[in-house]
């Protein structure tokens, strides 16, 4: 009896990892190294406001959010060489219309506040898109728009950083600037991140001595009591 | 110097009053307990301090939070907006969310491991059938309040678990129609859904939180049960305080290490806590392709989803909560520990390892293989509660100590 319910136990832990592989579906996302030191984000920003903005907004983010979180640490004058005539409580927005998004793409380009959050792959599904634009090997999709990363692979946007056809020697540029706003948007998706980190090293330490006492503690409490 | 508070005159004054301190002697002092609980044990006191957890951490994101589906531009709308306001400008707000939602799921954790040590070890026998039926009414609520609770960041998959959940209803016969709309307040999920979820969101943990202390307080008039599992006589009884309550503490400090190893660096617990796809707002012309519940509640959506006819599967988790209800009664063995039952213990294991399935499959979309996983495990499920009048007859029991 105990046999056959261990054996029938076996059977399933056989069968689920089995579910495992039978749920994955998609390409395996490019590695991509996510920084988010203070170099890095600037240079994201750059990226940012420079490309994707003509597009996207970070409707999460205001002007001057880029100077309060130290993380990326903007002076006034920089912050205002980007942010034009908008005030600084401001959010960032695209200065493109909804209505020109749609009769040039046939959609409204998503907010990417929360992108890095939202998209399962995090920051490595960003860089793959940006760096994923290729030839339509059946040549029904036009150049620019086919992108093996994306679902269904037709996307609307029409290749940003400008990856097809790029030169050899602009390659590692052009990742480095993908690499360099994924981690940008990757910030942006959860701005209080490396703080969050910061205070829970300590919270780990703290907790992990006061476990500790309270066990002394336990074991004192305790050496009375035969058991 | 607990003594000493409890006996000095302030408190001897109160307690003419109100008897506030021969409940707290009673409750949390002297309370008898066996010497030999283990730290299975401990649940139950973890489980407290994160109810009262989630409702002081539910009350501060209460004072931010709004809840409205009206759209605020974008697609966005006022309570996702407010969600985010809380992530990035209230002060602490990414805590206060993170200790919420990852304690959502240490709560179903920590309940899961305290039911299941309560079957381990025959804890819902006579005379505690009451307190078991309790615990599991306390179950049944709180998904209530986690169903309610999942709407109201008002993500793709809070608007559209809620509309796969409450469509359910409107399976019933007869009153199916008219219920579903009580439920969402109009012929779909919207603004009216997500009005009323908050409103029960708030009011029934505080119904939970008496409930609750119902549970305790009933606990306390039949006695902990032990590991053993026969009733431990004079000699191995010791007071609640000092023993349980260092040895709960450590308990706990164990607990808040790997509870805050989750919020400090896992806080959306790989997309099981928080649904990586509720970061994109409610869009109600956008159906994601795959619409799971969270990992807590999937176990039971399981067994709705193998059945394929809808009433019947709403009649099958149904029977699945009830059969929980009667397991006092199902199970007529004398013995109470599965230490001593050895072939209670090995199909109360499968029991478990059949949970974990359904779960699992439950979290996945459904494939022809899953299908046919799922079913056979709620077939097992099912046929733990079918076996269990019977197996008394020819299980051998090892011999009962006479003593703990
Ligand atoms: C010319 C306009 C334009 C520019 C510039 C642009 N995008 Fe886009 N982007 C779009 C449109 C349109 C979509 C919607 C694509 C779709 O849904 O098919 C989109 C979608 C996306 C998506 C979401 C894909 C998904 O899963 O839904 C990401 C991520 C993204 N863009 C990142 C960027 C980044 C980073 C930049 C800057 C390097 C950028 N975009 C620049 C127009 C643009």
């Amino acid at each position: 009896m105990k046999q056959t319910m261990l054996r029938l136990a076996l059977l399933f832990c056989v069968l689920t990892p089995l579910g495992v592989l039978h749920a994955e579906e998609g390409p395996t996302l490019k590695k991509v190294n996510i920084s988010l030191d203070q170099t890095t984000l600037r240079k994201g920003l750059n990226v940012f406001t420079d490309v994707c903005m003509g597009c996207h907004s970070l409707r999460y983010m205001t002007w001057r959010d880029l100077m309060t979180y130290p993380e990326i640490g903007l002076s006034r004058q920089d912050v205002d060489d980007l942010r034009g005539d908008a005030p600084l409580s401001a959010r960032m927005l695209t200065e493109l219309s909804a209505k020109d998004a749609m009769d040039s793409y046939g959609i409204v380009p998503p907010d990417l506040s929360l992108i890095a959050r939202a998209r399962k792959g995090h920051g490595a599904y960003i860089y793959s898109i940006l760096t994923g634009f290729e030839h339509d090997p059946k040549g029904r999709v036009p150049d620019g728009n086919y992108n093996v990363y994306f679902p269904g692979h037709r996307i609307a946007m029409s290749d940003p950083l400008g990856w097809l056809d790029h030169d050899s020697e602009d390659e590692a540029d052009l990742k480095a600037q993908a690499q360099d706003v994924a981690s940008f948007l990757t910030f942006v998706g959860e701005p209080h991140q490396v703080e969050r980190l910061a205070i829970g090293k300590w919270v780990m330490i703290f907790l992990v001595l006061m476990t500790f006492v309270l066990w002394l503690l336990k074991r004192a409490v305790w050496q009375d009591v035969e058991h | 110097m607990i003594d000493k508070m409890l006996d000095s005159k302030v408190a001897g004054w109160v307690d003419d009053r109100t008897h506030l301190i021969r409940y707290i002697r009673f409750h949390l002092i002297d309370y008898p307990t066996p010497k030999n609980l283990n730290y299975w044990y401990a649940f139950g006191s973890i489980a407290l301090l994160i109810l009262v957890l989630q409702i002081v951490t539910g009350v501060f994101l209460a004072m931010d939070y709004k809840p409205s589906a009206i759209l605020s531009g974008g697609g966005f709308s006022v309570a996702f907006d407010s969600v985010e306001r809380i992530m990035r400008d209230v002060n602490d707000g990414w805590l206060i969310r993170y200790m919420h939602a990852v304690g959502a799921s240490a709560f179903f954790f920590v309940i899961y491991l305290h039911m299941a040590r309560g079957m381990y070890y025959g804890s819902y026998k006579k005379p505690r059938e009451f307190l078991w039926m309790m615990g599991v009414f306390i179950l049944i609520f709180m998904q209530a309040i986690v169903f309610f609770g999942y709407l109201l960041p008002w993500g793709q998959m809070s608007f559209w678990g809620a509309t796969v959940i409450t469509n359910i209803i409107g399976a019933i016969p007869f009153v199916g129609d008219w219920l579903l709309q009580l439920v969402r307040g109009g012929f779909s999920v919207g603004d009216p859904t997500l009005n009323r979820f908050f409103a029960l969101h708030f009011l029934f943990p505080v119904l939970l939180g008496i409930v609750v202390l119902w549970h305790v307080m009933a606990l306390h008039v039949v006695h902990s049960n032990n590991p053993v599992g026969v009733e431990a006589s004079e000699k191995n009884i010791i007071p609640f305080h000092p023993y349980y309550t260092v040895k709960d503490l450590f308990g706990i400090g164990v607990f808040l290490i790997i509870f805050c190893w989750f919020v400090f660096y896992h806080p959306t617990g790989f997309g099981l806590m928080i649904e990586t796809d509720n970061f994109n707002p409610a869009n109600s012309m956008r159906t994601p392709a795959d619409i799971s519940p969270v990992w807590y509640l999937t176990p039971w959506y399981e067994i709705l989803r193998s059945v394929p006819n809808k009433l019947l599967g709403i009649a099958g988790m149904a029977l699945a909560y009830v059969c929980l209800f009667l397991l006092p009664w199902l199970d007529r063995s004398p013995v109470r520990s599965a230490r001593y039952r050895p072939v209670y213990r090995s199909l109360l294991l499968i029991f478990f390892v059949s949970i974990v399935v359904l779960g699992y499959c439950g979290h996945h979309p459904v494939t022809p293989m899953l299908t046919v996983v799922g079913r056979t495990a709620s077939v097992i499920y099912f046929s733990f509660f079918v076996l269990l009048p019977f197996i008394h007859k020819f299980e051998k029991t090892k011999p009962l100590p006479e003593d703990i």
